[in-house]
């Protein structure tokens, strides 16, 4: 069945490409030393098959180049049956498996490819001796698998199939996969495709656009900016001349403040709004009171209520709060509203026809499908949080970005202005991001829906 | 794919599920330009029948299925259900409820529920089973209709084939009187359609429930029809209806059967006509 052809292969070249294959980097050198010693460095021509489906399952292969397709067998519900791997992956992980020593999946090389073949018994043995590093190593395996099939079931045998070796389980954790080393395997996968280089040659334009205009052109309207090596020199000074870098405690402290009024906003925005936007979609009479008022008040930016809110609020914090919720609710409660509207009424006359009640209704079928409204809604209303924020906290406070950024203009300091500006959007884009981290988790039928691809 | 069926009788053995439309009228009014949808339309549908209502798209047959299924008012007439009156002029909107299920056009199974959350909604829900209960039914109910293996999936990880079997069976779960499926197949391709309607027969021969069943396919109609009801375009009505005297239970050789192509000319004319009446109005689908 196959050809394998041995070259010339050093211990140390079969460490190099262990090293570059994600769920291998970072064990010790001695245990990869170890697996290499036990490992052959194969290569094959192309169109040679490495193993079928029902092969039995001795081996498992690094791939150091080419190009080979993995076609996992019909019946075994994968997220995607055939997928191309190449340098880096790892193929043939049924040889780790415990009770699975059949092949599931026809591996054939689409060019010449080079493979490290390593005894699947011999590797185990290994594992058990360097019960850290083979955790590790069994761990990333089985969040490869994963990764590979979507049907829990599916994913619940193969964890059980991985926690069976007992004598790899030091602590009797950890052998599901943890998510760091999801996030480095997706960080790598990141790493190996054309767009942070993309994103970082974004950034280089912006920055050189601001060096040339402002130090070399000196371009009339850039006469008074700070420059970028002014502002990044003051940024991590340790003695700023301004009094504000990222090694002083002000700084943290502003940050802090922001973020603590930003979090209360949203909150405060989100369990109030996001149940008024329901009730705004659910119910006509509801909406037939409130709406025109609502309609009315959403236009006025926060700006315009800073005199009010001074009045009304006796602390200007919770001055600064109001003005801050205000434009937060106003977003999540419209794109509630926009989420109930936009489910299909074929939904609720089914849940009618099952026999649900209006509140069965209400909790089964409109709450979770105005949910992707709502989370675009919340995404929106944390963004606009933080241009409010910073509204009312140029007119009262004492503490945070906004306050910063106006003081800094007040008493000309204008690195810190911009220091002030990077910052917030720094702040602001990781908020953004973990509200569609959560909403990601929270819908994941939608999620797994799209990736498929399903009309 | 199907094991062969068992023969059944053609005869309903079922004694629920008769439905009876009476002098039916329907008049949409939005704003002035009143259109007559049902014009005095009546049909009798007997317990444990498959009727098949036939019709250009746009013709109003949809409806009367919501008039059946109680999601829209009636004008004048009545509906009624095993001798119980579901709407009449005095009342003219039915209640909906899991006696009469309906099986959307457009599949309308929760895509935020697991297939198996799905199928075992309405008994839930309802409060005759507790969700574990449920579940445990949904499973077997499932298997049964050969479709294990998908229950931890959402729907839209599954094919649109399958959709439309667990959407039936999560409408059987609920033990209805009548199915009333309002062109489940139209976006399926010829092919995961002619499974889907052995799939259907099979699961009819098992429950023996009532279907009104709606569709501008003649040859659909006649293959899975105990009765077809030919409809007139708007204003709708039954033009002509055909008993199909073919035995069942019927597979896929029926539609080379020679009987099957006679009444498929005898009824195409009259097909046709109402097609060409539909065009020329230039009604919208839907």
């Amino acid at each position: 069945m196959m050809h394998l052809a041995y070259s010339d292969s050093t211990i140390e070249e079969l460490v190099a490409i262990l090293r570059r294959s994600f769920p291998f980097q970072g064990l010790p050198y001695d245990l990869l030393r170890s697996i290499s010693a036990v490992s052959r460095r194969i290569a094959l021509e192309e169109r040679a098959t490495i193993y079928r489906v029902g092969d039995a399952a001795d081996d498992l292969f690094v791939v150091a180049s080419g190009k080979i397709e993995h076609a996992l067998g019909p019946s075994s519900s994968a997220t995607r049956l055939v997928k191309v791997v190449g340098a880096g992956d790892v193929i043939g992980w049924t040889a780790v498996l415990e009770n699975q020593r059949k092949r599931l999946a026809t591996a054939t090389c689409l060019e010449r490819s080079e493979l490290v073949r390593i005894n699947g018994n011999e590797l185990l043995k290994l594992l058990e001796a360097d019960k850290p590093a083979g955790d590790a190593l069994m761990s990333r395996l089985a969040s490869k698998i994963i990764d590979d099939f979507t049907v829990p079931e599916w994913v619940v045998q193969v964890r059980e199939v991985m926690a069976a070796p007992e004598a790899l389980r030091p602590t009797g954790a950890g052998l599901t996969p943890n998510g760091m080393d999801r996030t480095l395997l997706r960080l790598s996968l990141w790493l190996r495709n054309p767009r942070p280089y993309l994103m970082l040659l974004g950034f280089a334009l912006l920055l050189g656009f601001w060096y040339l205009s402002v130090e070399v052109w000196k371009l009339p309207r850039f006469r008074e900016m700070p420059s970028v090596t002014a502002v990044i020199k003051e940024w991590i000074s340790r003695r700023p001349t301004y009094g504000l870098s990222i090694y002083t405690e002000e700084y943290y402290k502003h940050i802090w403040v922001s973020t603590w009024r930003v979090m209360q906003a949203f909150f405060l925005a989100t369990v109030i709004g996001v149940p008024f936007g329901l009730m705004l979609g659910w119910s006509r009479k509801f909406k037939q009171y409130v709406f025109p008022v609502f309609e009315l008040l959403r236009p006025i930016p926060a700006l315009a209520w800073v005199p009010l809110a001074i009045v009304m609020f006796v602390s200007s914090e919770s001055a600064v709060i109001y003005l801050t919720f205000l434009t937060s609710f106003f977003a999540t409660a419209l794109n509630t509203m926009l989420g109930v509207q936009s489910i299909d009424e074929s939904y609720i006359r089914a849940a009618y026809c099952l026999g649900a009640d209006r509140r069965q209704v209400f909790r089964h079928v409109i709450v979770p499908g105005a949910l992707p409204f709502v989370f675009t809604g919340l995404q929106i209303s944390m963004g606009v949080s933080w241009f409010s924020l910073v509204a009312a906290e140029m007119v009262s406070g004492q503490y945070g970005l906004g306050f910063v950024i106006n003081t800094s203009y007040t008493m000309v300091r204008y690195p810190t202005i911009v220091i002030g500006m990077i910052t917030l959007g720094i702040v602001g884009y990781s908020t953004s991001a973990l509200v569609r981290i959560a909403g990601n988790y929270l819908m994941r039928w939608r999620t797994r829906e799209l990736a498929l691809g399903a009309q | 794919m199907f094991t062969r069926l068992m023969p059944v009788p053609v005869t309903a053995s079922r004694s629920s599920g008769a439905i009876s439309i009476d002098q039916v009228v329907k008049v949409y009014d939005s704003g002035g330009a009143a259109v007559l949808a049902v014009d005095h339309c009546s049909l009798e549908i007997e317990a444990g029948e498959i009727c098949m209502i036939v019709g250009p798209s746009g013709c109003g047959k949809t409806t009367l299925l919501n008039a059946i299924a109680g999601f829209h008012e009636i004008t004048s007439g009545r509906i009624l259900l095993d001798g119980a009156v579901l709407c009449s002029t005095e009342r003219p909107k039915a209640e909906p409820g899991s006696d009469r299920i309906v099986v959307f056009q457009n599949g309308a199974l929760f895509p935020w529920k697991t297939n198996l959350d799905n199928v075992a909604f309405g008994p839930v829900v309802q409060g005759q089973l507790s969700p574990r209960q449920a579940r445990q039914k949904a499973r077997s109910m499932m298997a049964d209709a050969g479709l294990s293996g998908v229950e931890l999936n959402y729907p839209g990880e599954v094919s649109s084939g399958m959709r439309r079997r667990i959407e039936i069976v999560r409408a059987l779960m609920n033990d209805p009187k009548v199915l009333l499926l309002d062109e489940p197949y139209r976006a399926l391709d010829s092919l995961t359609k002619s499974v889907m309607h052995e799939a259907l027969l099979e699961i009819y021969y098992r429950n023996k429930v009532t279907i009104f069943f709606i569709t501008h396919d003649l040859e659909e109609a006649i293959f899975l029809g105990h009765k077809v009801v030919i409809m007139t375009t708007r204003p709708c009505k039954p033009k002509k209806t055909l008993e199909v005297d073919i035995a069942h239970p019927r597979d896929y050789s029926v539609l080379t059967s020679k009987r099957f192509r006679q009444l498929i000319e005898e009824t195409n004319d009259a097909v046709h006509e109402e097609a060409l009446k539909a065009f020329s109005a230039g009604e919208k689908e839907g």
